[in-house]
């Protein structure tokens, strides 16, 4: 299979026969030929067409070529769910470029990497997400020909050109050049993931992963132009991504709702938009059961077909309350996948739900799994191994990094680093991860990133981050810290992650005397740095006033 | 202290970590990433503890919660006899 790592120019690794239908923006251009007039998003009051949606793409698109964009540059797209981001989205596709949709809740200090390695053509930004940009260094946008952005407060950097985004999307003036037209296996776009080191690792998809990958989740979910999903769920991550494409391909219709916490909000939208699909991660659905009143709601729902989650293990207590508030006709759809599949390996059919509880059900068609065990045979069914999939959704490799490539990728297909077994029925189980990584309401999260900004801040000799079981996000990161000084309190340090780290990865902090527990080799015993944490825990909670 | 005080100061001091830099009382709290889902609970538990209040699922709505101001409004309506 796909051992080679991915190289940034001359991107046609594998030329295969040119299926325009395996093209990425051809299921946009395809919906808004058959039904130019059906809403493709709605976004607040606004609405748009397919011919709106697919006609700003082509602006943005030929904007983007008339500032020099070939074939294979990458275009970074720091937007929030919105009619801007999927026209930019489709732009850059039809312009043949990269697109790469960026985390919105980076800080600065975290984006600056990113830009580093990529050194995009074009950046796409949001107002709020344009006075990021500055906060790097120069150097990541010595190959930025153009930043399009409606932030007049941004500074003047020289060479790069600044071009309104609302404009460009509203205007007509260049013509998009499909003369040099990518190839199916040409790279669609870069999702960032956090890899075992901790350094963000850039999943290399083509434009067959995703239509394939696309093609597979439609007939799973039974998805038609009649569809409409409440959309909670960010677009740079794959499992939102896959939210878009699925239902602009079917001509269906995406309700963009950015601000989820207002669960009653995203409840009376539901209704008022007769919403068929609904799909989120653990931790939302925790959300939604805890604060919304969804089962009082019920009634008023009927047009809700499915709920879909993936994005991590949701407990069976949550699945079975959430079975229990939602109308009796609404399907509850457990998925499991990856950034590196292009987004989704399995589905359990709703009608085994109950049956099979514990499973992230069955592959996906066009997808296979399966089981090895440490020794790289095919484990027999109820014997746990690792996850490995193979499949024409399996990405092209990490970008810029060999060695991480060669590492998932071998000739079984992706190593996914997760453990499990499959039953005698064929039903798949998960029950851990290969290393130590963890799902922080749904994303993952090293617990080396967060151990070394721990370090960084000076106020520490050595940390253990570990995952804690969290009613609301699944896991949340606790870390066990040896203070520097006897000075210094979790309080300070909490400041200075805070600080430094997106919310969800700020650690809860408990300090421990001089040194954390080692094991033989020296290592730090995580195993029992949890024992300690969870023993702290318990007298937080029973200390007064706690 | 003024309702909203302590409503600010709680903002600024555990999200903002000290630094109010451009916030004010109409900034929109979701909008400009200060809080997240969590970051919103954690606002509703202190509240609800600070302010003696009891908040419905129903009332999590920007119109409640989005903005220093906003909040003020909601929690001086939930405190009338």
């Amino acid at each position: 299979m796909r051992t080679m790592p991915y190289s940034p120019r001359g991107n046609s690794m594998e030329p295969g026969p040119a299926d325009p239908d395996m093209l990425l923006h051809r299921l946009l251009e395809e919906s808004a030929r058959r039904s130019p007039d059906k809403i493709a998003v709605v976004c607040g009051a606004a609405r748009a067409s397919y011919a709106q949606l697919n006609g700003a793409a082509d602006r943005l698109g030929a904007a983007l070529q008339a500032c020099g964009l070939q074939k294979g540059d990458f275009v970074a797209i720091l937007h929030e769910n919105s009619f801007e981001f999927i026209a930019a989205y489709f732009g850059a596709l039809k312009a043949g470029a990269v697109a790469v949709p960026l985390n919105t809740d980076l800080k600065p200090e975290g984006l600056e990497p990113i830009l580093l390695e990529l050194k995009p053509h074009a950046i796409i930004a949001s107002d709020r997400q344009t006075e990021k940009i500055w906060c790097g260094k120069d150097e990541a946008l010595t190959r930025t020909a153009v930043i399009l952005s409606d932030n007049a407060r941004i500074p003047r950097l020289r060479g790069v050109e600044y071009v309104s985004l609302l404009r460009t999307l509203a205007d007509g003036r260049h013509v998009l050049d499909i003369s040099d037209a990518a190839a199916e296996n040409d790279p669609a776009c870069i999702i960032y993931t956090s890899g075992s080191t901790g350094r963000p690792k850039g999943v290399v998809l083509s434009h067959k992963n995703i239509v394939a990958n696309t093609r597979s989740i439609i007939s799973c979910l039974d998805l038609t132009e009649r569809d409409v999903q409440m959309a909670v769920l960010p677009f740079f991550y794959v499992f939102g991504l896959s939210l878009l494409h699925t239902h602009l391909a079917v001509g269906g219709t995406l309700v963009l709702n950015n601000q989820f916490s207002f669960t009653g909000a995203v409840l009376e939208q539901m209704m008022a938009e007769n919403v068929t699909g609904f799909s989120g991660v653990p931790s939302t659905y925790a959300y939604l059961l805890h604060r919304s009143g969804l089962a009082a709601l019920r009634e008023r729902l009927p047009m809700l077909r499915y709920c879909s989650q993936a994005g991590g293990h949701m407990a069976r207590q949550l699945k079975l309350d959430l079975r229990a508030a939602l109308p009796d006709h609404t399907r509850i759809i457990i998925m499991y996948g990856a950034t590196e599949a292009s987004a989704r390996l399995t589905w359990l059919d709703p009608r085994d739900f109950l049956r099979k509880i514990d499973s992230i059900g069955k592959e996906i068609p066009g997808v296979q799994i399966t089981i090895l065990d440490e020794n790289g045979n095919e484990a027999a069914p109820g014997e746990t191994g690792e996850l490995v999939a193979a499949g024409p959704n399996i990405m092209r490799g990490y970008f810029n990094d060999p060695a991480s490539t060669a590492l998932a990728l071998d000739a079984h297909g992706y190593h996914t680093g997760d453990l499990g077994y499959r039953d005698e029925e064929g039903f798949l189980f998960l029950t851990g991860r290969r290393d130590n990584q963890m799902k922080v309401g749904g994303r993952r999260v090293d617990p080396q990133e967060i151990e070394d900004v721990i370090i960084e801040s000076g106020l520490a000799i050595e940390a253990a981050v570990i995952a804690l079981p969290d009613e609301l996000l699944g896991s949340a990161p606790a870390a066990l810290v040896v203070p520097s000084a006897a000075g210094v309190s979790a309080e300070e340090l909490f400041v200075f992650c805070a600080r430094r780290l997106p919310r969800y990865k700020a650690p809860q902090l408990f300090l421990n005397g001089t040194a954390l527990p080692k094991n033989g080799s020296g290592k730090i015993d995580r195993g029992k740095c949890a024992e300690i944490i969870m023993r702290l825990q318990a007298q937080r909670k029973m200390a007064p006033g706690a | 202290m003024e309702i909203i005080d302590q409503v600010r100061d709680y903002i600024v001091k555990n999200f903002l970590f000290g630094d109010a830099g451009a916030f004010t009382d109409t900034t929109s709290l979701l909008e400009n990433g200060i809080v997240d889902s969590t970051g919103l609970l954690e606002i509703i538990q202190f509240l609800e503890t600070t302010f003696a209040i009891s908040i419905q699922d129903h009332e999590l709505l920007p119109v409640n919660l989005n903005s220093v101001e906003n909040i003020v409004r909601f929690v001086r309506e939930k405190k009338k006899p």
